[in-house]
């Protein structure tokens, strides 16, 4: 007897449910076009905040195969007519070292008479390094955070953090790396800091980007008893694992301090011309893993 | 079809140009103009909103990706793609039934230069806030919106003034 009407009752609740179903979607037809405005926005809006993570994953920025695909045949068009400007550092490169080479040989044979079997030579462990050779194909210097792609990727054996130079200095510090392409973090990102020094009294500061201008970038965290004088050379410290010691970094272009200040103010010309960047040079330090892992083991 | 032909056109060589050329100028360090977003003003009038948002998050996404900062660009022509209607019913009188590609002719000089103007202030300013999000230089902004909306706004009339049709 009671089963027609419970079958009445389930009948009636469905009712109800599919009449709120349909307001529902009626709800939902009307303001569809705001509802999709606001997913889109959310997306984007979760990219933006995520942009660390992102920066990781390499889809979504230049090192991405396609894109930087396209950059580099930009590039090859417009690197026709930086050549003669590359040539010319090089020749001057190739110089110098030639120079050292022979300075060491020099040095050598003056050791080696007295090389007996007393005697144990080893070159110093903060000394071994590498060089990677890479070219720009992409490089932004207008933008609040600049970044820089390479052409060299992980199976050239570039990894994360790894320090990029050019013939004239610092250059920044790798992010991201896909197979064939990384991305670099140059000194133009306010997102890094890189540990320098005078050359002639070795103090150490911060060098931090201040965001107007490509050419110049700030010194921090120089005391007011330190002397200084315009043109002083910057190189960097042996204190980020990214770079050996003495790579320039700039010269001093300007110096402020007010009587209640304890730091400089100091504005550095920055020695690498990021508008006409074209090779570069990636650093392995080939104790970096080594180093890392015993500098955590004292920290615990 | 020749219209959807046009605006795929439209859509590449903007891309193209933006990425390899303007992305690429630095004058007197502020001025850096964004002039793609002259795909989302020029589509017609009548196109279905939801359609217009997805071209937008489209398009923004190509000149993020290209320019290593996802959804900033994504974001602000969302936003503006959003506001695009309110804007045109603002400035210009359209007839019902019509569907007009905004241009010089069809909206009357005045009446596109206004539409212009707020639709790149909406965006450079968006584009540019979120750009220094977790950098902050308020004067550095406010110019870097002011010179580059104007540039970009000089850009885009140049364009739509040498257009014959």
């Amino acid at each position: 007897m009671c089963i027609p009407e419970i079958l009445f009752f389930k009948l009636h609740i469905f009712c109800e449910f599919s009449s709120i179903m349909k307001n529902l979607i009626n709800f939902l037809i009307q303001y569809s076009v705001v509802f999709l405005f606001l997913l889109l926005e959310i997306i984007s809006f979760t990219l933006i905040v995520k942009n660390q993570e992102y920066q990781k994953s390499v889809f979504l920025s230049s090192s991405n195969s396609m894109v930087s695909g396209m950059y580099e045949w930009s590039n090859s068009v417009v690197e026709f007519f930086k050549l003669r400007a590359a040539n010319d550092n090089l020749s001057e490169e190739n110089t110098s070292l030639k120079n050292q080479i022979i300075n060491l040989q020099n040095k050598l044979s003056t050791l080696k008479p007295e090389a007996s079997d007393s005697v144990h030579f080893r070159i110093s462990p903060e000394m071994e390094y590498q060089f990677i050779s890479a070219k720009v194909i992409n490089c932004s210097t207008n933008k609040l955070q600049n970044y820089i792609t390479l052409n060299k990727g992980a199976i050239d054996g570039i990894k994360m953090d790894m320090g990029v130079i050019s013939d004239e200095g610092v250059v920044g510090i790798v992010k991201t790396v896909s197979e064939r392409f990384s991305v670099v973090i140059p000194v133009l990102n306010p997102k890094i800091e890189i540990s320098c020094k005078f050359k002639r009294s070795n103090y150490t500061g911060g060098l931090l980007w201040s965001g107007e201008d490509y050419r110049y970038a700030n010194l921090t965290d120089i005391a007011r008893h330190v002397e200084l004088a315009l043109g002083d050379t910057i190189i960097t410290s042996s204190f980020t694992n990214s770079f050996p010691e003495g790579i320039p970094v700039g010269t001093i272009e300007d110096f402020k301090i007010k009587e209640s200040d304890a730091y400089y103010k100091i504005k550095i010309k920055l020695a690498v011309n990021f508008r006409t960047l074209s090779h570069v040079k990636v650093i392995n330090y080939l104790n970096f893993q080594e180093q890392k892992v015993l500098e955590k083991k004292s920290e615990e | 079809m020749p219209t959807v032909l046009q605006n795929i056109f439209r859509f590449l060589l903007l891309v193209l140009f933006q990425v390899l050329v303007l992305n690429n100028i630095q004058f007197l360090g502020y001025i850096n103009p964004y002039v793609y977003i002259l795909f989302i003003l020029s589509l017609p009038v009548q196109l279905p909103r939801w359609f217009l948002l997805i071209l937008a998050f489209t398009l923004g996404i190509t000149i993020d990706i290209f320019s290593n900062t996802p959804g900033t660009h994504a974001f602000a022509t969302v936003l503006v793609a959003f506001f695009r209607e309110g804007i045109i019913k603002l400035f210009t009188n359209i007839e019902e039934g019509n569907n007009p590609t905004p241009s010089f002719y069809t909206f009357g000089v005045s009446g596109y230069i206004k539409y212009v103007v707020v639709m790149v202030l909406i965006h450079h300013a968006t584009l540019f806030t979120l750009e220094a999000f977790s950098f902050v230089h308020f004067w550095i902004m406010v110019t870097k919106i002011i010179l580059s909306s104007l540039v970009t706004l000089l850009l885009i009339l140049g364009i739509q003034s040498i257009k014959t049709k």
